[in-house]
């Protein structure tokens, strides 16, 4: 009888375990490799429609989320009513009409204007799990509603994959608009162009210091090619390093203690660390080719910098505290301007094959070699976002020299500046 | 004005030269015609492309069936249609073919049989006897000839109608696991499918590096109506991203468009392996 009762719970338990055996299946790539957004335009709080004010804001915000990559932006032709409603709780949103348009992430806001001030408020909600991401509420003038798309844009993008977007930073650039060529700065996105020097001379090579304050450059202005630094607030600018013949491609050390540069003093040009006061503490290179484009590490251990010394130029990575230089490309025969990852896993510089020139990025241990660019024309001067997520370079593609942005794949490139002037030398400025 | 006389112009048509262009006219059209009708070219000879059965029926089933005829031949029930379509339509062909012809021949002769002959000497006897033994060894070469004849047509047809047996085992076809008996799509590739269909991850979200070796486990049950019972996230990647992304994945596959045969339990390894190596 118990053996009875005991076969009977064993079947009992055994088969239904048999009938659900689960079975495995294995899904390697997602359906969709974007992330599908509803960006709906800002509504005004008063019911009064200064539309310049909502579309200057969805102009901007849409060109950076899109030049992110990672959204696809659900057309705004297909919107439903919940996207002309003001509510920006997520009890207001109508979350199932967003996934109806097939929406995962939907951006909502609203702009009033108190007295002179303009406040926006911008909300990015997950629609499948019906809850807010983030929000943020800003005030400021009307005139600075493209700022405060761009701060929107970097707050979607830290909300979403944990690191801030560099949208808020600016990118300074060599343009001979006025006739000289001198250091100008803009927005991420191209706009809000300001001259930053009127050295009625060549100015060229900016950089930003790792805090963003100031920006080293080179200038012709005393008819030799002098290290300058300008502090960006203040607009005060002096001379750095002004030592017999080339005092040229100055960069801050991550610490913003020493400043790495090429100084020709000696004949052939070197890698050199100055101290922020100009005085020469070391010499970083010596050999008898042409050492110049010294680019530091994030941790500020190694500086990444051009070579002829084994013939072709090629980039070499040397240690700054044994002095030993390893090659880092080995091919091409014309390899310049490297320029370190803020992360410090990549180096981009640009390679010359077949007459032209065109951007590479290359492991720091001299593996993973990528091509970024393919088109027409030379593409040079690469420079990393302060993310890393995007490179910034000038090229002559579309015929006279322009700035350009793409993602740090190469994908997604587009040019930020006008092609009626000659634009070239850009610099990423870190996050303010 | 001066008007052509009507002579002048028959004249035209008598010019050698008129000939001459009208049938250079005619061989140009000809070659023309010969080009584009294939003749030169050979396109009779072009293979058949194989036929494949889509299969249209959006419903998930246990069995599937393939999307074109089972490769690997099923001796028994192949066996049987392959002699009935030799045996009737086919014999009687082959029998007038021209490989036959020229091996068939040599059976002629035996028809104006030399027997009746009036006095048969004894050396005319043994050189019948070879004769005759000549003619069935002719005979047997025949009908040997006949029967390769035969075996070479049924080779031709395998392969003209057989069109399915003939094709590579790596051809795509609609359904992976398609060996079943039922008309319809297999229901783990359905579920798997729409699942993926719901799984939206950029790369830019993810740190390039991690990109190939991520990956996580979750386990879902669906009633047979296509309802989500439950879920559970049985190994997460360790990337908030990612995993989000897949619990997103899922919850909007809570609800199958389709019901499946049965209940279903399944283990779901999300990974990003293929997207790897295309960015590789």
């Amino acid at each position: 009888m118990l053996l009875r009762c005991l076969a009977v719970i064993f079947l009992c338990l055994a088969l239904p375990c048999t009938a659900l055996a689960a079975t495995e299946i294995e899904i390697s790539s997602p359906g969709e490799q974007t992330i599908p957004l509803g960006l709906t335009k800002l509504l005004s709080e008063q019911g009064t429609r200064a539309d310049r004010i909502a579309d200057e804001f969805d102009e901007v915000l849409n060109a950076d989320l899109d030049l992110s990559g990672l959204f696809r932006f659900v057309d705004p032709q297909s919107f439903l009513d919940d996207a002309g409603r003001v509510g920006l709780f997520s009890n207001q949103v109508n979350f199932p009409q967003w996934r109806l348009l097939g929406a995962e992430t939907l951006i909502k806001g609203t702009y009033h204007l108190d007295g002179d001030n303009l406040v926006v408020e911008g909300r990015l909600f997950d629609v499948v799990n019906r809850r807010l991401l983030t929000g943020r509420r800003y005030v400021g003038q009307p005139k600075d509603i493209r700022r405060m798309a761009h701060a929107f844009a970097d707050l979607v993008l830290k909300a979403l994959t944990g690191e801030e977007g560099p949208f808020s930073s600016r990118i300074a650039y060599i343009s001979n608009q006025t006739g000289d060529k001198e250091l100008w700065l803009m927005d991420v996105d191209g706009k809000r162009p300001l001259r930053l020097t009127n050295h009625r001379s060549i100015v060229l090579n900016p950089d930003f210091s790792p805090r963003g304050k100031e920006i080293l450059f080179t200038s012709y202005r005393a008819n030799n090619p002098d290290l300058y630094r300008k502090e960006i607030y203040t607009g005060k600018e002096a001379k750095l390093s002004y030592q017999p013949g080339l005092n040229v491609a100055g960069r801050m050390s991550p610490d913003e203690r020493e400043v790495a540069l090429t100084l020709s003093k000696d004949g052939n040009p070197e890698i050199y660390l100055i101290s922020t006061s100009g005085r020469i503490r070391k010499r970083i290179t010596d050999s008898w080719g042409i050492d110049s484009d010294p680019s530091w590490s994030p941790d500020g251990g190694n500086i990444a910098f051009v070579s002829n010394r084994q013939g072709n130029p090629h980039v070499f990575i040397a240690d700054i505290f044994t002095g030993k230089t390893t090659r880092l490309t080995t091919r091409g025969k014309y390899n310049a301007t490297p320029a370190w990852s803020p992360k410090g896993d990549r180096i981009a510089f640009t390679r010359q094959e077949s007459g032209r020139f065109d951007i590479y990025t290359i492991k720091s241990d001299g593996t993973d070699e990528r091509r970024l660019t393919f088109g027409p024309g030379n593409s040079e001067h690469p420079r990393w976002s302060p993310d890393g997520r995007f490179i910034v370079y000038s090229s002559d593609k579309d015929g006279n020299r322009a700035v350009y942005v793409m993602r740090a794949d190469g994908t997604g490139s587009r040019r930020l500046t006008s092609l009626e002037s000659d634009c070239r030398h850009p610099a990423w400025s870190p996050r303010w | 004005m001066s008007v052509v006389p009507l002579h002048q112009i028959n004249s035209f048509h008598k010019d050698p030269k008129f000939g001459r262009l009208l049938l250079v006219s005619l061989v140009v059209h000809v070659l023309i015609w010969a080009a584009f009708t294939g003749g030169w070219f050979g396109s009779g000879t072009r293979p058949k492309p194989p036929v494949y059965y889509v299969d249209l029926i959006h419903k998930p089933v246990l069995n599937p069936q393939a999307g074109r005829p089972d490769p690997r031949p099923k001796k028994k029930q192949q066996a049987a249609p392959v002699k009935k379509s030799v045996a009737t339509p086919v014999a009687p062909k082959a029998a007038t073919k021209p490989e036959v012809k020229p091996l068939a021949k040599p059976t002629k002769p035996a028809k104006p049989k030399p027997v009746p002959k009036p006095v048969p000497k004894p050396g005319q006897r043994q050189e019948k006897k070879v004769q005759s033994a000549i003619d069935e060894i002719r005979q047997r070469q025949a009908r040997e000839a006949e029967r390769d004849a035969l075996k070479d047509k049924l080779a031709k047809l395998r392969e003209s109608v057989g069109a399915a047996a003939t094709v590579p085992a790596d051809v795509p076809v609609g359904m992976p696991d398609g060996t079943g008996d039922e008309a319809g799509v297999s229901a783990l590739a359905f579920v798997q499918a729409f699942i993926q269909q719901n799984w939206a991850l950029s790369p830019y979200l993810l740190d390039r590096s991690r990109i190939a070796n991520i990956e996580a486990k979750a386990v879902l049950a669906y009633s047979s109506a296509g309802t989500l019972v439950r879920y559970r996230i049985d190994t997460p990647s360790g990337d908030p991203q990612f995993d989000d992304s897949l619990k997103k994945a899922i919850i909007k596959s809570q609800q199958l468009p389709q019901p499946l045969p049965k209940d279903l339990e399944l283990v779901v390894i999300f990974n990003l392996k293929e997207m790897a190596a295309i960015r590789r």
